[in-house]
């Protein structure tokens, strides 16, 4: 028999695995082939410095969608949820800090510290983010519809949806169309006036993006970010790569086969369909389908070639926007750095962002206009090891070390002047001289430290010009549109070859949905 | 009978509030149009600012016009001259290069060539490309915005109408259109064309009137808005009214009056008269009443609910959104009195080229650049300028040999971050405008003869524009269509019965178009029946 397997799934990032574990659940023989060493692609919990075992990529769980959970079982695969009291923590550069709880009384009063006008308007804002967060999810695992079915009045997903919406009052929907595609600026000065509240509240939203606060469409990133929940955060005991094995588990447990060190240089195509891959070892394996976890233009490019594609698809691939501005400082601490405000560990236990205002963000992003990295970073950062010890490990378990994993922006992919492996020190210095402004002395608590930069994410995580989310989540590159249009339902032009990651809708960030949805489409073929 | 009994009372003469008075006359109204000033046109006016030089003050193009009115008002029979603008010229930032596109199709591809001649290869399947989407798009300049939030059989046709032309498109058409409505005008132009001045030139209609940046998602729906225009029949081609667009008011004004609409010109309108929900008229600045069982206002949706009537007796939810429909004006004007024809460093001498536009926008971060300074509160050091030289078009505007030049300029925003505008600051940023000209035409400091500049604060003082925000209202996404200007308040009524909008405040849009105006008056008679 030539067909070995019914599926290859290039890539053991978070969606690769999902799409494989649901096909090996629903009896397809699958392989899973991963070019790194480790799987989780971006959802990796790596032992980059000894003892210290870091989220290098993704580190938030709060999106994963429950109905994966459940249906894959994950729980019983081992997989434990912890969420810590805090939700963010804004430390500002006048010494003072704004805590947001989960308990919106305490939050208040925080907040009036700010504006108690902006308290007062708290539990409002928050009912209707997670209002519209909510009309959101139902997007989530959804087939984007077919626009050509449209014209044949083919609206079967899509139709019960739209009016479920519509009975939920004409209000809520007209207001929806409104404020999805603003800028997040106009939709927080809508709310509130306090610069600390609004700056920390908007970094949600240009997150893995190259918009700044005012671009239109910033805010429908706003509400994605808030789907789990007005800024909520859910870690993984052990780390996020934990989720990523226990989905290898139950994929394994359904005989899936998953391989790492095993990069992909060609999809084999015969006749206009995928038959299989070709290993950068030369290896050759066939399989009826082929579903890539890998971003489009990778995919596409890198994998299939443009002699297999058609001028108009290839702009299109072309034209996708990726262009990464995320970079990672990565940094082992001996003690709990010393934050504004000197917060106790409850108030660290969530969301850290230096972000004092709209502004400020504004001006990290204009740098990046121009091909420059920001001067004042926007900074969103993690301490795990606050609830979770058993991230240290060996005899460093003990010394009272942390990790703190520090994500940045602006540090865009394509710099007008000079390179990245260059400027990457002067990247460090910025960082870390952005840490001071928050964390005074935190430069002489460091153990170890890893930079990323987004070359790096292209070279080492192979995500195209280092865009974390497999392309931008800009209002044009989503749903219909994402990754390209006529082609946002996980199918190619190339037949049986699948897209199954963040590329595909709904996007970016830990949420299954683009691996469970391609699956699901897979299977209803 | 009361000579101060009307059918219908339009306020505001602007160009929307003259059409309406043109359509609401011709159905029989007796109808009456009530300016402020001492001349109608509002935002379309030309004046004789200084002696013998007259200004296109505001407004200076029109393009997007509506068919439509021409035929239905016979405006050619009173005297409506539109003369092409047939060029359009980018200087490089130095000033001593420039870009030339004119009606010669060939010269002008040559012309791009020596940019890019991958742009020159691009640049026809463009402009085709374009032409079709403005075709397609054109479309709802005509429609009432249906509610697709009610089960009203009405609004439910209308979207099933709307639904049937747009899926009438080819699947390519309307994926194009779904990426303009929501992409950057700088992406979308990125992903024809390479050279700089060509970008930022087109571009820069997609931030007309906008205070957004060419790299802010919503700009390209903007650019394709300004690609709707069409004049007789050609798509994307703007034109100058002879007399400048005052001219154009004119035509309308005497197209409404052949009508036999009236027309009162300083007569400001204080306050709506109201009672039981319904109105009965309006009161002047002067404390004068005049009745009318019809008011439409032309004026801006601030101005038309939160200042006209009491906003007490209107719903929360509608004024709400009025006070949260973005109005933040972000373009300033400064018209020039030339004692003689200015040169172009690029391109000596006087001829044709001068009579087209000429675009300020060297390149995409020049533009952007700009922008950032008004996003923080100040005017942009180096403006986006678009410039005409309306006697260059039309002799009459000034005295023999002697020249009027218009430049509308980006950004100058209303609020400033260091206070209020003061004369110092208007007259500084008029010399950023000239220091940015100077570099395009090097002798045009020695030939200014006067100069009026003018910042969003003085269109509010003057016109009474809200924030002197040219289009009424920020043409985004979250305010166009069924949003405009407010959720369920996009259909020209308002919650008082017989009052009425009409203006670039309602769909769809602003821009010399006529098409609120003429919708709103439509929408008015059809009740009134």
């Amino acid at each position: 028999m030539n067909d070995k397997f019914d599926a290859i799934v290039i890539g053991a990032g978070h969606n690769g695995l999902v799409a494989a574990a649901t096909l090996a659940m629903a009896g397809k023989r699958v392989l899973v082939v991963e070019k790194r060493d480790v799987i989780g692609g971006a959802a990796a919990t790596e032992e980059i410095f000894p003892g210290h075992h870091v989220d290098t990529g993704g580190a938030d769980a709060s999106l994963l969608q429950e109905e994966i959970i459940q249906r894959l079982n994950l729980q019983q695969h081992g997989l434990q949820f912890h969420e810590g009291p805090a939700l963010l923590f804004a430390p500002q550069p006048d010494g003072r800090a704004l805590t947001i709880w989960r308990d919106d009384a305490r939050t208040a009063a925080e907040i009036t510290r700010f504006s108690a006008r902006d308290a007062a308007q708290w539990p409002a804002f928050r009912r209707q983010v997670e209002r519209f967060a909510g009309m959101l999810r139902e997007m989530l695992l959804l087939t984007p519809p077919d626009l050509a079915g449209l014209q044949r009045g083919d609206l079967m997903s899509w139709g019960p949806l739209a009016l479920r919406i519509r009975r939920q009052g004409g209000e809520d929907m007209m207001e929806l169309f409104r404020v999805l595609p603003m800028a997040v600026q106009a939709y927080l000065d809508e709310w509130f006036e306090s610069d600390a509240l609004k700056g920390a509240l908007g970094g949600s939203a240009v997150t893995g993006t190259a918009l700044g606060p005012r671009s239109g469409g910033t805010n429908l990133m706003f509400l994605y970010q808030n789907l789990g929940g007005l800024l909520n955060h859910r870690f993984i005991t052990g780390g996020i790569g934990r989720l990523s094995e226990s989905l290898a588990a139950v994929a394994k447990a359904h005989d899936a086969t998953i391989r790492t060190g095993a990069g992909v240089e060609q999809i084999l195509i015969e006749n206009g369909a995928a038959v299989g891959v070709r290993l950068e070892s030369g290896e050759e394996i066939r399989s009826r389908v082929v579903m890539s976890n890998a971003d489009p233009r990778r995919t596409l490019f890198g994998m299939v070639g443009p002699q297999h594609l058609e001028p108009n698809v290839m702009r299109s691939v072309r034209n996708i926007i990726y262009r990464g501005t995320t970079a990672r400082l990565n940094l082992a601490v001996n003690g709990l750095p010393a934050f504004a405000g000197q917060p106790n560990e409850e108030q660290l236990s969530g969301r850290i962002r230096l972000s004092p205002s709209l502004d400020y963000l504004e001006r990290a992003y204009d740098a990046s206009k121009y091909g420059r990295c920001s001067e004042h970073p926007y900074l969103e950062i993690f301490i795990p090891t606050i609830r979770d010890r058993s991230l240290i490990t060996g005899p460093q378990a003990k010394n009272g070390h942390h990790i703190l994993t520090a994500t940045m922006q602006y540090a865009p992919y394509a710099l007008r002047e000079g390179g990245w492996p260059t400027a990457a020190e002067a990247l460090t210095t910025t960082f870390l001289d952005a840490l001071e402004t928050i964390a005074p002395g935190i430069r002489r608590q460091i153990v170890h430290q890893r930079l990323t930069t987004p070359l790096d994410y292209e070279c080492d995580y192979h995500l195209t010009e280092g865009s974390i989310y497999h392309g931008q989540m800009g209002l044009d590159q989503m749903l219909v549109m994402r990754p390209i249009p006529e082609w946002s339902r996980y199918e190619t032009p190339i037949r049986n070859l699948y897209l199954c990651g963040a590329g595909a809708h709904p996007g970016g960030g830990i949420t299954g949905a683009p691996g469970y949805n391609a699956a699901r489409a897979l299977l209803h073929s | 009978m009361n000579t101060n009994q009307y059918d219908a009372i339009v306020i505001g003469g602007g160009h929307n509030g003259l059409v309406a008075a043109g359509y609401l006359a011709r159905a029989g109204k007796k109808t009456l149009v009530l300016e402020k000033r001492y001349l109608v046109g509002g935002a379309s006016v030309t004046e004789e600012v200084f002696p013998g030089f007259k200004f296109t003050v505001f407004s200076y193009v029109v393009s997007l016009f509506r068919p439509e009115i021409i035929r239905d008002l016979n405006l050619p029979a009173h005297g409506l001259t539109i003369l092409p603008l047939e060029s359009t010229l980018t200087p490089t930032y130095d000033g001593r290069d420039c870009l030339y596109r004119d009606g010669d199709h060939y010269q002008t591809l040559r012309n791009i060539a020596r940019f890019s001649q991958r742009d020159a290869d691009a640049y026809d399947e463009y402009a085709r490309y374009m032409y079709f989407m403005a075709k397609a798009v054109r479309y709802i300049l005509g429609v009432i915005p249906p509610d697709p939030t009610t089960f009203n059989p009405k609004d439910l046709k209308g979207l099933l109408d709307m639904a049937r032309h747009f899926l009438g498109l080819s699947q390519d058409q309307l994926y194009v259109l779904a990426k303009l409505m929501t992409m950057s005008a700088a992406d979308f132009v990125e992903q024809w064309f390479e050279s700089e001045p060509l970008k930022a030139t087109l571009s820069a209609s997609g931030i007309i009137g906008t205070f957004l940046g060419p790299r802010s998602p919503g700009t390209a729906y903007v650019l394709l808005h300004h690609y709707m225009g069409e004049i007789d029949g050609a798509y994307r081609a703007w034109g100058f009214h002879k007399g400048g667009t005052g001219g154009l008011a004119q035509v309308l004004a005497r197209a409404a009056e052949a009508q036999g609409a009236e027309i009162r010109c300083n007569a400001g309108v204080a306050q709506v008269l109201t009672k039981g929900g319904r109105t009965s008229g309006v009161v002047l600045e002067n404390g004068d009443e005049i009745h009318a069982p019809l008011v439409l206002s032309s004026l801006d949706p601030k101005q038309t609910f939160l200042r006209l009537v009491d906003p007490n007796q209107l719903p929360d939810d509608l004024v709400g959104a009025v006070r949260r429909f973005q109005t933040l004006g972000s373009s300033g004007k400064v018209n020039l009195a030339l004692d003689r024809a200015p040169e172009l460093a690029s391109r000596p001498g006087v001829g044709r080229h001068l009579a087209g536009a000429i675009s300020m926008s060297p390149n995409l971060d020049y533009i952007e650049r700009a922008y950032d300074d008004a996003k923080y509160g100040n005017f942009s050091r180096e403006p986006y300028v678009d410039v005409i030289i309306p006697s260059m078009i039309d002799p009459d505007m000034a005295p023999p040999g002697k020249h009027v030049m218009s430049c509308f300029v980006q950004y100058a925003p209303y609020k400033l971050a260091d206070g209020e505008w003061t004369d110092e600051k208007r007259e500084a940023f008029g010399d950023a405008v000239v220091n940015v000209l100077e570099r395009a035409f090097p002798d045009i400091r020695d030939i200014i003869l006067h100069r009026q500049v003018l910042t969003p604060v003085d269109v509010e003082r003057i016109t009474g524009i809200t924030q002197g925000n040219i289009f009424h209202g920020e043409l985004n996404l979250s305010q166009l269509f069924f949003l405009r200007p407010a959720a369920g308040y996009a259909k020209y009524r308002t919650p008082i019965k017989g009052y009425y909008q009409c203006g670039s405040g309602t769909h769809p849009g602003g821009g010399i178009m006529g098409a609120p105006g003429r919708l709103g008056a439509l929408e008015a008679l059809k009740d009134a029946r």
